[in-house]
Formats: C-alpha cells, structure tokens, sequence
C-alpha cells in the first residue's frame, strides 16, 4: 500500500505535465473560453431552446421530460466526447509530431508514460469543463438536478477521458493530420448523431438500437440522464461505459508508446 | 575516478515486417569521464541519433546497458535523468511558451526550485546571446537562436552529463564559437558531454576522444591526434585541389575516416 508521500511522488510529474497544458490554456484563456464553451452553448440555444418549444416533450425508458431537458443533457455527453477528442486527436497530434515536445519531455525526468498521462488527464479536464459549464446552466434554468449535476462531474471527467483516449488512439494512428478526419467523420459525428442526443434510441430500428447500445456515447448519456433527470439506471450502460474507458485508455497509450519509442 | 556515463556492450535493432531485424548499433562500448568531451563521429546513416535515442533513455536497447552517474538509464529512468541533458538533432523547442518561459518551465521538470532556475536560465541566455530575446516567442527566433536555446534548454538543470546531436548544425561561425566556449567552460567545471557530430574541425577541436562509428560499429576509439597518427601518420599530405594546384595541409580526421570507411565524412544515407 502506497503513502501519500509515494502517491504525491508518482503524481507529481503528471501534474507537472498537466500544469504545462493549463498555463497554456490560461495565457490563450480568451481563446480558451470561446473553444470550450461557446459552440455548446450554441447547440443549446439553437436545440433546447429554439427547437425545443416547438417539440414539446420526450418519453424515453418510461420517463417524459421537456425536450430542452432531454437535450441539455444530451449536450453534456456530445462536450465530452467533442472536447475530449478534438483537443486529444488533434492537439496531440501536433505536440507529437510538429512541435516534438512529447519526446523533449519525455527527455527529462518525466518519462513518456507520464507524459500521455498528463496529456489524456488535460484533453479530459477541458472536455470536463464544458460539460460542467452546461450543467451549471442547466441546475440553474431548472433543467437538470442540481445535486443530480454535481454527482455528474467526475462521470464528465471519466467520459471526457474516455473520447480523448479515442482522439489520441486515433493521433497515435494517423500518418498525417488529415487522416484523422476519417474517424471524425466515420465515428465521432455518428456517435454524436445516433447515440442519443438529439432523440430517445427507441425512435431508431432494432438493428441500430442495438450497434447504439454498444457504443460509449449511448452509455455515457444514459448514465449522465440517470443522474441529471432520474431516468432509471441501467448497468449494462455502465458495464459499457467501464469497458470502453479502460479499453481506450490502454490502446492509445500503448499505440503512442509503440509510435514513439522504436 | 569513476565514469559519469558508461555505454556496455549497447545493440539495437530495429523489427521490420516480413524481413529480418535491422541491426543499427552493435555492441557499442564506451565511457564518458567527468569533465571530458567525447565525439561520436560519423556520416549519417552510421547510428549516432540511434546510440542518443538509447543513451537518452528514448530507446529501449536489444541488448547492453548505459549507465549515466552509476544509474541504469532504463531500470532507473528518474534518477539516471535527473543527471542528463539532452539537446537532440531535431528542434523539440515547446512553440507555445516564450524563450525564458521555455527555460523555466523545462527547469521545473527537473524540480529544480524557481529561484535556482530563474537565476540559471537568466546565466544561460545571456552567455548565449539569448538575453534580449527571452520574452520572445520560439517562432520569432532566427534557426540559430532557435539551436542555441535547445541547448541552454539542455544545461538548465546544469547536468552531470550533456547529450549533444549535432548541436552546431545551422550555426553561423560565430554562434558555433560561443557554443565551443561554452563547452569548453562546462568541461572545466567537470561536465561529461557526448558530441555527435559530423564536422571534423568541430570533433577535433573540442573532443578528448572519438569513436569512429560507421554501420553501426565503432571502428576505432582514441584521441584525435592518436587517431590521425595510427591511420595516417604524420607527414604533410599534398594534395592538387584544382587542376594544377597543389596544396599542403595536415593529416586529419576527414582521412581517417576516409581510410578505415572507403567513403567520406558527408557521405552515407539517412538512417
């Protein structure tokens, strides 16, 4: 078992890593804030409260909420996955092979593995803060549960990582930045579109209600609904959400490790 | 005295698909004292930045082990670091920070305290001519500034042992003489440092030993003057530079090599 000086020890280079993201974010904080928040906050005026008084109302696993409930919550998943990936596939992608500072990190007593880890926990922290900026808004217009919120913070956390363990998967793939479009548009969008966000599942056929259960957006967004609108809980969403974060957090770390270290 | 770094029995392959390994170093052996110079010369292509990529910890070897202050550099990764800079050939230089931010920050890595680091990177700048350019963005810096701060970014931690790869490609003369000066210094303060390198005036000036590496192998290890004097010999070497004008000059690295390899020092492919 491990103090809390050992902890603190291990730690400690990631944070470092961590610390390197943030104080750029922070000297960019207008640009910062305008890529984290404003195109969530779009979608939701455009979605929840534009379209949203002409819907009405959603049914989805027995429960009926407003549609402006059923998409702010929606819209803190589509944050963690857009966040968490964007800023992993492609920011990773030209710290790894434009500005080279994995390795110059990696060159110093912090070593490569520490470096992904501050890389993956950053991509998760911006994504988080996205999602946690909806949630606000959303306990606050009395959309979502305020306490329900809370609680789903650190699932935001966890969602993000898992959609920016996919982005860096994916960087540590690409020969070239473009090709990173293919699993933007083959993947990240069909997720955004049929997961979930926008309809309750039951709407789809049989056969994508089923390839939909199995993907981690559909378990993200059924557990963020439980918590924000008490839809009920279901465990093969978090056995799902579970499979898929630990899944993704090793692929990419050991694909970018195998890319890196020859 | 003991060695600062101690390369033993050092190979590394490299897998291919559907052929047989690529052997790029074999059974290298070497050691850096403190305070001396060590040159890694060879055309590209021969395997230094492989041999760097392992000293430096980036590449795991295939066989052999590197010790950096008696610390294994892959069992022991943290501590072995804590003693080593690395100025590699490519510019890893962090665009996103300014030049003494860039120092700090790298400063911080190490755990060095902020008031040591300031004080250290504040030195640097200014013996490499970098001072008045320290609020300035990475981008606004010239190729050679750029190289130079790689190096200083190397010396923040002011290391017991320093990797250079090829540190004075795309220096102008003069910036290639304060860069000696400066190794020159850190050699009387006992820094080892290991210099790859392809320019033999470079090599011979600044080095106390040389291993010539060519395909992977080292073929001869010792002095420059040892080395020119086993290969070559001392006499003057006349040699007709244009049609019918001769010149006279010293036997130096360049024939060494040229005489143990059957090929120049510029020559060879990118490994």
């Amino acid at each position: 078992m491990k103090t809390l000086s050992q902890l603190k020890e291990d730690f400690w280079p990631i944070g470092c890593v961590w610390l390197r993201y943030f104080d750029v974010y922070r000297k960019n904080w207008i640009y910062g804030l305008v890529t984290t928040f404003v195109e969530p906050l779009l979608y939701l005026l455009s979605f929840g409260y534009g379209l949203g008084t002409m819907i009405g109302s959603v049914e989805e696993n027995g429960i009926s909420v407003t549609y402006r409930q059923f998409v702010f919550a929606g819209f803190v998943a589509q944050s963690c996955l857009f966040q968490g990936f964007f800023e992993a596939a492609y920011g990773s992608f030209v710290r790894m092979y434009y500005q080279k500072i994995f390795k110059a990190m990696a060159s110093t007593p912090i070593t490569l593995s520490e470096v992904l880890w501050g890389e993956l926990l950053w991509d998760a922290t911006k994504g988080t803060l996205s999602a946690t900026a909806i949630l606000t808004l959303g306990s606050i217009s009395g959309d979502l549960s305020p306490i329900g919120s809370l609680f789903a913070i650190p699932l935001c956390f966890l969602g993000a990582l898992l959609f920016a363990s996919l982005g860096l998967w994916m960087a540590a793939l690409s020969q070239t930045i473009e090709q990173i479009s293919y699993p933007q548009y083959l993947l990240v969008f069909p997720m955004f579109l049929f997961c979930g966000v926008y309809f309750p599942l039951e709407t789809l056929p049989q056969n994508l209600q089923l390839l939909a259960s199995f993907l981690p957006l559909t378990a993200l967004l059924s557990l963020i609904r439980c918590l924000t609108l008490d839809f009920p809980f279901q465990i093969q969403a978090l056995a799902v959400f579970i499979f898929w974060l630990v899944f993704m957090i090793f692929m990419s770390r050991d694909t970018m490790s195998r890319r890196l270290v020859k | 005295m003991a060695a600062s770094l101690e390369v033993k029995n050092l190979t590394k392959s490299y897998q291919r698909k559907g052929q047989p390994p690529f052997v790029a170093v074999r059974d290298l052996s070497f050691e850096v004292m403190p305070g001396e110079i060590f040159g890694l010369l060879g055309p590209n292509g021969a395997g230094k930045s492989t041999t760097i990529n392992c000293l430096t910890g980036f590449y795991p070897p295939t066989a052999g082990e590197i010790l950096i202050e008696g610390f294994d550099i892959h069992q022991s990764p943290k501590k072995a670091k804590q003693h080593l800079g690395v100025c590699s050939q490519e510019d890893t230089l962090d665009t996103d920070f300014d030049v003494l931010d860039q120092m700090l920050r790298y400063g911080t890595f190490y755990r060095l305290d902020r008031f040591q680091i300031v004080k250290r990177a504040r030195e640097l700048l200014e013996t490499l001519g970098l001072m008045e350019k320290s609020n300035e963005l990475i981008e606004n810096l010239s190729g050679g500034m750029r190289r130079k701060l790689q190096v200083a970014r190397a010396l923040i931690a002011n290391p017991k042992v320093l990797v250079l790869d090829e540190p004075t490609t795309g220096l102008d003369p003069d910036a290639r003489r304060i860069l000696w000066q400066l190794l020159t210094d850190n050699r009387k303060l006992g820094m080892a440092t290991l210099l790859s390198t392809h320019y033999m005036e470079e090599a011979e000036r600044l080095c106390d030993r040389i291993a010539i590496l060519f395909q992977g192998a080292i073929l001869d290890l010792d002095t420059p003057q040892k080395l020119i004097e086993k290969h070559i010999g001392i006499e003057i070497i006349e040699e007709e530079i244009r049609p019918g004008v001769f010149w006279k000059r010293n036997p130096n690295l360049e024939d060494v090599f040229l005489k143990l390899t059957g090929k120049s020092l510029s020559a060879g492919e990118e490994s």
